[in-house]
């Protein structure tokens, strides 16, 4: 919480650069993604990253995850920097990420089956977070039976198996209906006041953005880097209320929508 | 046998779905043994030879063991030579799948063999290995690998989404790991479609080999038969290796659709 000055830094970003080998007209050039990203992400925070398409919010979680390498920088995790991928910092995916040849209940023990646990001890550990996400019943299915609120939630129990240190969600609503997608929020919510995760949660949607977080990261584009931080205060547990009518939340979301609002004239002229 | 096609096509809509296909191939077969018959009166016993005629000279050569021993070797040679494509095919379709500089080098070559007949290899197969087993198997590879090698190297080439990236994120490590993970898994409905390609081609190279580089099997006893005009044995050999084929097919048909099942 941001309020607990003394909560000790989860994860910290230094000076993240990165830039994508381009081809314009037939000349090879790189074109600039992220200019000097730093951040500080403190232990059990809800952290929300927003920006305009292009600002590089995918590409700084993907270096989190150590599945990019940056020109430049640092991500420590625990003071400790971290250059390959681990279930420490668990990912869930835009479009789930399921292995459909796998069972709903084969593709929570995945990531425990490469950590070595024992199957047994996976099999009781999946259940366990299947159950916390509603979808004990449907263990035995295969992905494409379920819904896509259903997969997502599987791709939410999968991560959260591993017990991760830093959870990081990749637009994880983004390919849900809105209606499915209030409710996948309530239930993040629910999950996280009980497991206190530290998360970092990509999202293009400013209201998730606000509903979610302690702190809000505005990415601005070309090249991106962070334009604004803000906090949320909005009281916890954020469900059993209307947290869009309470009264700190619209000033929040004026503030940012500002600001995002410029970013994205600009990009549409350019564009 | 009109009578009996009548009858059996009324009863089938109050039969359950699952006998519905068979008796529709059965049907079938019944009228073009009976068109055969026909084609028999009119062409004469040496170019068509009789319905019966061909199914006496099949018990003939079942119940002197002659057919088992020929099924014996053929399936042996077959065996031999469908493992050996099997694992040149994979270990190809990996390397040209996952290597940009083996697709250059190495592709054309494999293209050039899918298009060039097996039978046109038969006579340096001939020069370099002889008559022995070992040219055999080789023409069975010839006529199979490519198939396999393509699919593999096919089905690996474009990535299966985000799920080697979701691998990687859960800390599997190295190009193997993933390989087996996940490329190849997500591969495996492709790589079976042409295994069964392989297969069937598989069965041709069977018979080129056994027929042109040295009589045995299946080969031998369709060609001595012929060189003797008696062409009810003929038939009668042909028709177990028509069954082999097929077989083999619906074998891995079925494979397939194992692992395909979770394919909406």
């Amino acid at each position: 919480m941001p309020s607990e000055i003394n909560t000790p830094n989860k994860l910290e970003l230094k000076n993240i650069h990165k830039s994508f080998p381009t081809v314009v007209k037939g000349h090879a050039g790189r074109t600039q993604i992220l200019a000097g990203v730093d951040l500080v992400v403190k232990a059990n925070e809800f952290l929300t990253i927003i920006g305009p398409s292009g600002c590089g919010k995918t590409t700084l979680l993907r270096i989190i995850a150590s599945l990019l390498p940056a020109d430049s920088g640092e991500v420590l995790v625990d003071g400790k920097p971290v250059t390959e991928p681990s279930a420490e910092r668990a990912m869930v995916f835009q479009s789930f990420g399921l292995f459909p040849w796998k069972t709903v209940l084969d593709n929570v023990r995945f990531p425990l089956g490469i950590r070595n646990v024992p199957p047994r001890e996976a099999t009781e550990i999946a259940m366990t977070y299947l159950r916390k996400v509603g979808l004990e019943k449907s263990a035995s299915a295969h992905p494409h039976q379920l819904s896509g609120g259903m997969q997502q939630r599987v791709g939410l129990a999968r991560a959260l198996a591993t017990e991760p240190e830093v959870l990081l969600m990749d637009e994880p609503f983004g390919a849900i209906d809105a209606q499915t997608r209030e409710l996948m929020q309530e239930e993040l919510m629910r999950l996280w006041q009980e497991t206190r995760n530290t998360v970092i949660f990509v999202t293009h949607d400013l209201d998730e953005a606000v509903l979610l977080a302690d702190r809000v990261v505005l990415m601005s584009p070309g090249p991106g880097h962070v334009r604004k931080l803000v906090s949320v205060d909005l009281p916890r547990p954020r469900w059993g209320y209307d947290v869009r009518a309470h009264e700190q939340f619209a000033p929040l979301r004026a503030e940012l929508w500002q600001a995002l609002r410029g970013d994205l004239l600009q990009g549409s002229a350019a564009g | 046998m009109t009578a009996v096609i009548t009858t059996g096509a009324t009863s089938v809509p109050t039969r359950s779905m699952r006998w519905k296909e068979p008796r529709r191939h059965l049907l079938f077969l019944a009228g073009v043994l009976v068109l055969w018959q026909l084609g028999n009166l009119a062409l004469g016993q040496l170019v068509l030879p009789s319905v019966p005629s061909v199914f006496k000279a099949l018990l003939e050569i079942t119940l002197s063991g002659a057919l088992i021993k020929a099924m014996g070797e053929s399936i042996l040679l077959l065996f031999l030579g469908l493992s050996a494509a099997l694992a040149i095919g994979f270990f190809f379709g990996v390397l040209i799948g996952r290597s940009k500089l083996a697709q250059w080098t190495l592709s054309p070559y494999f293209s050039a063999l899918f298009v060039t007949p097996t039978v046109a290899l038969v006579p340096l197969v001939l020069v370099w290995f002889g008559f022995g087993l070992s040219g055999r198997v080789l023409v069975v590879i010839l006529a199979a690998v490519v198939p396999i090698m393509l699919s593999v190297a096919g089905s690996l080439r474009d990535e299966p989404g985000e799920l080697v990236e979701v691998a990687r994120s859960f800390g599997v490590r190295g190009e193997i790991a993933l390989l087996v993970h996940v490329r190849l898994r997500a591969a495996l409905p492709v790589i079976l479609s042409g295994f069964r390609l392989a297969v069937g081609r598989a069965v041709v190279g069977m018979a080129v080999a056994e027929t042109y580089l040295r009589l045995g099997g299946i080969g031998a006893l369709i060609n001595s038969y012929g060189a003797l005009f008696q062409t009810d044995y003929v038939f009668a050999s042909i028709l177990p290796l028509t069954f082999l084929g097929i077989g083999l097919t619906k074998l891995v048909s079925r494979v397939e659709r194992h692992f395909q099942g979770w394919q909406s």
